[in-house]
């Protein structure tokens, strides 16, 4: 399902409602021209699965936190912003989800070569 | 032949003992040290491999072959390894208290079990009140423990200290009070007293209860599982010997085995009788009886868990503490009222 | 000076790890303890950080098989066989039956190796000197015996090709397997009475690390532990892939939500296990091949450019969100079953005591490299 990204809360909190209370992953693919923002949600009961499909602009993307609906999105929207450089809005994350690793570079970018020796700044 | 100039030697020093020379005082003294020396060497190395071997058969593994015949050596070859090793004294050490805290367990261990008598010929001294002497001793060992592991400025050391504080809270009490009705059974602090008053049966059957409350605060005492929190390997890493290095680590595996033997002397002579048997020689009995507990040890080693410190402490008052001031009561108004 | 520093640091800060007896490899725990209860806790992880998914975008499909048994070195195979499944799904490509048989059964094998070795871990954790470790570990060698039988190696099999195996089951291979079964079948009452008669191992996990139903949901864990906080999700059956639709199963489900019921829950699907082992040997049809096509996959255009496979690994639900390329994936997400269920225990350890950390970590039974990635 394509969304907005102004959506997102409502459409995830709406969905939560209906009875998809589980998040499996979030996670995103570069496609270049643009990021797209995959939510997985399922609703356990019913065993239905629902993908939340956002398009990001390549230049500084960002998504709001639904950390205060999923606390599982914890560690995946800090692994998101990490691997993909997108910024999540009301998030103060203290420190990046892996060790060691400025957190300058987005690795799972298409521009970030990946055999290309990378001189992390800390 | 061997028994019966091993007997001469000791009226021997016997006689050397009670002559009144200081000299031959001494020498009697130096004598009985290297006798002491041989058992606790002895007893340490073969249970250092022993302990190695048994649980490695109860879990279908084979320990120590290469080295020696049935891997006999091997404990040497590690305590020759460890010798060698550089010796690390952290930073954060307190350098001072670092280098007496293992030193001075190992040799209140050793006066520990010094004060034993081992036959009613062989001892180093006869105190009116050994008991009492024995018990003055061990609550020195948590003080101890506590000292070598803040010295170390380790922050597992340092939870390991505050954990031993807990398990003194938790089963010196239970343990004093069987050692009290122990007395009172035997009308006697003398430890050959409490022997010789086992002639007529075995505090064991006298005072079950109270010997299994003994045996489970031994076991606290001696760090040995399921209550060996305070060297909690997959909690604490080594808990207060964690930053001991080299030769501190093979003192403190001596000072294990030292504390192990002292268990279970104190354990035999308490509840077993001491040295009493019959045909074989006292020391030999003796001997016996603190293998055979020794060896249970290492077996309850092999199958539990380990507790929980606050249960641990639950366990000593709830549990114990009543058990034992109910294993006082039947003492005192079956056998003495 | 020394006694004066740590009485005034209350609570204190340890930190657990990286290099640690019992932590299932290089997991950072910071601890801050107060006695023996702990106030607050963080988990650092992304020390073994391997860049799999990016290592996936520039390796052709099947030389990817290698990095992903990596990625859980317990279930090697299930992980496998995850990312062939999602390669085989993007092409669009069936099984043969027989096939589908027998990667089953090798499946469900791989989950009893794993799950045995669960429970040596969980016990060694708890402060067990080695002993059902060792004995756990033996039951699980045996598994791997039959795996290498059947593979030719003992740990990372790289024995899926699209379409198939690499190689049919060897002859004989179902009556080794019904003499390990059987023998399997008999053990496990033996460490159920092992264990659960012994009341310090009780007392070391119930109410331990206590996820309820809605916060497990909530926390998006998966897997035995999900299961052991009593919500019944297994997509082996609720999305069932090869033959698990038609073989007679249970999922196994406790409701306490503590570390006795993920403990509980990996007891009881081993007997499941191995039933469903049983029965897929003697519903699988005799003849028949189960290779599949050669290493070299030049093969047909991409048929489906985005897929996700779902599939139950013994440490639960692991997916893959594959956008295929003609030689090589675009982009292969990896969700790991580990790294959601590690994030919960910073939940799970809220004011417990110091040495129940590594009672939940023996729990999770989390593999540090799956985490990482």
């Amino acid at each position: 399902m394509k969304i907005d990204k102004n959506e997102l809360l409502a459409k995830v909190s709406e969905m939560k409602r209906n009875g998809f209370d589980y998040l499996v992953a979030i996670t995103a693919v570069d496609y270049i021209k643009t990021v797209q923002a995959l939510y997985f949600l399922r609703n356990l009961e019913d065993n239905k699965d629902e993908v939340l499909e956002i398009e990001l602009l390549p230049d500084n993307p960002s998504l709001p936190t639904i950390i205060h609906l999923f606390k599982g999105a914890n560690w995946y929207e800090r692994e998101l912003s990490e691997m993909f450089g997108i910024k999540i809005e009301g998030r103060n994350a203290k420190r990046l989800l892996l060790e060691k690793w400025d957190g300058k570079a987005a690795p799972l970018r298409k521009s970030f070569a990946w055999n290309a020796p990378y001189e992390s700044s800390d | 032949m061997l028994i019966s100039s091993s007997y001469s030697l000791i009226s021997t020093f016997n006689s050397w003992l009670s002559s009144g020379n200081i000299l031959l005082n001494i020498l009697a003294l130096i004598a009985y040290g290297i006798f002491i020396s041989i058992i606790l060497s002895v007893y340490d190395y073969l249970f250092g491999w022993a302990e190695r071997k048994i649980i490695a058969k109860v879990q279908l593994r084979h320990g120590p072959t290469y080295v020696g015949k049935f891997g006999i050596l091997q404990n040497l070859a590690d305590v020759i390894k460890l010798l060698a090793k550089e010796h690390i004294v952290p930073d954060t050490a307190d350098k001072f208290l670092y280098a007496i805290g293992l030193p001075a367990m190992m040799a209140i261990s050793v006066l520990l079990v010094l004060v034993l008598p081992f036959s009613p010929y062989l001892q180093a001294t006869n105190l009116a009140l050994g008991l009492l002497f024995v018990l003055v001793l061990l609550s020195f060992m948590p003080l101890f423990i506590f000292v070598s592991a803040y010295s170390t400025g380790n922050k597992f050391a340092d939870i390991s200290a505050q954990r031993s504080v807990l398990m003194m809270l938790s089963y010196e009490l239970p343990m004093l009070i069987v050692l009290a009705s122990v007395a009172l059974l035997s009308k006697s602090f003398n430890i050959a007293g409490i022997i010789s008053a086992q002639s007529t049966g075995w505090f064991v059957w006298l005072m079950p209860i109270g010997f299994i409350v003994f045996f489970v605060a031994m076991l606290a005492e001696l760090e040995r599982p399921p209550f060996d929190f305070l060297e909690a390997d997959s909690e604490l890493i080594a808990g207060w010997l964690t930053d001991y290095s080299a030769p501190y680590y093979a003192l403190s595996l001596f000072l294990d085995y030292t504390r192990m033997l002292f268990g279970s002397l104190i354990m035999a002579i308490l509840f077993f009788g001491g040295w009493s048997g019959p045909f074989l020689p006292p020391i030999i009995w003796l001997l016996i009886k603190a293998v055979i507990i020794s060896l249970f040890i290492i077996i309850i080693r092999t199958t539990l868990v380990r507790m929980r410190i606050d249960r641990m402490l639950k366990f000593g008052w709830v549990w114990m503490l009543p058990l034992s001031l109910v294993n006082l009561i039947i003492t005192y108004m079956v056998f003495i009222h | 000076m020394h006694l004066m520093r740590v009485v005034i640091d209350v609570p204190v800060r340890i930190n657990v790890g990286p290099i640690h007896p019992s932590t299932h490899g290089v997991l950072r725990l910071v601890v801050d303890v107060e006695g023996d209860k702990i106030e607050n806790m963080e988990a650092h992880i992304g020390f073994l950080h391997r860049g799999v998914e990016k290592l996936l975008e520039n390796r052709m499909y099947m030389q990817a098989c290698p990095h992903m048994e990596k990625l859980d070195y317990f279930a090697p195979m299930s992980y496998d066989e995850l990312y062939v499944a999602a390669v085989e799904q993007a092409y669009g490509i069936e099984l043969k039956e027989k096939a589908m048989y027998v990667r089953t059964i090798l499946l469900e094998l791989q989950r009893i190796a794993s799950h045995l070795a669960s429970i040596g871990f969980l016990c060694n954790d708890i402060g067990q000197l080695f002993t059902a470790f060792m004995w756990s570990f033996k039951d699980r060698d045996m598994v791997l015996k039959l795996l290498e039988a059947a593979t030719g190696t003992r740990m990372f099999y790289v024995n899926m090709r699209i379409g198939g195996l690499v190689r049919d089951l060897p002859p004989g291979f179902e009556d080794s397997a019904i003499e390990l079964l059987d023998y399997l079948s008999k053990r496990i009452p033996a460490y159920e009475k092992y264990l659960e008669k012994n009341p310090v191992f009780m007392e070391r996990n119930k109410g331990i690390g206590v996820i309820s139903r809605d916060e497990a949901k909530n926390l998006g864990i998966t897997g035995p532990v999900l299961r052991g906080s009593g919500v019944s999700y297994d997509i082996r059956k609720n999305k069932p892939y090869y033959v698990y639709e038609k073989l007679n199963f249970r999922i196994q489900v406790r409701n306490e939500g503590d570390n006795f019921a993920r403990y509980k829950v990996r007891m009881l699907e081993l007997r499941e296990s191995i039933r469903i082992v049983r029965e897929a040997l003697k519903k699988m049809p005799p003849e028949g091949s189960a290779v599949g096509m050669p290493i070299r996959l030049i093969g047909p255009p991409v048929k489906n450019k985005i897929t996700i496979t779902e599939r139950e690994l013994p440490r639960g639900e692991c997916m893959i969100y594959l956008v295929a390329d003609p030689q090589r994936p675009y982009r292969a997400y990896i969700r790991s079953a580990n790294f959601i269920n590690l994030s919960a225990i910073e939940e799970m350890c809220k004011g417990q005591r110091f040495a129940d950390i590594f009672s939940i970590i023996g729990g999770l039974d989390m593999v540090m490299a799956d985490v990482d990635k």
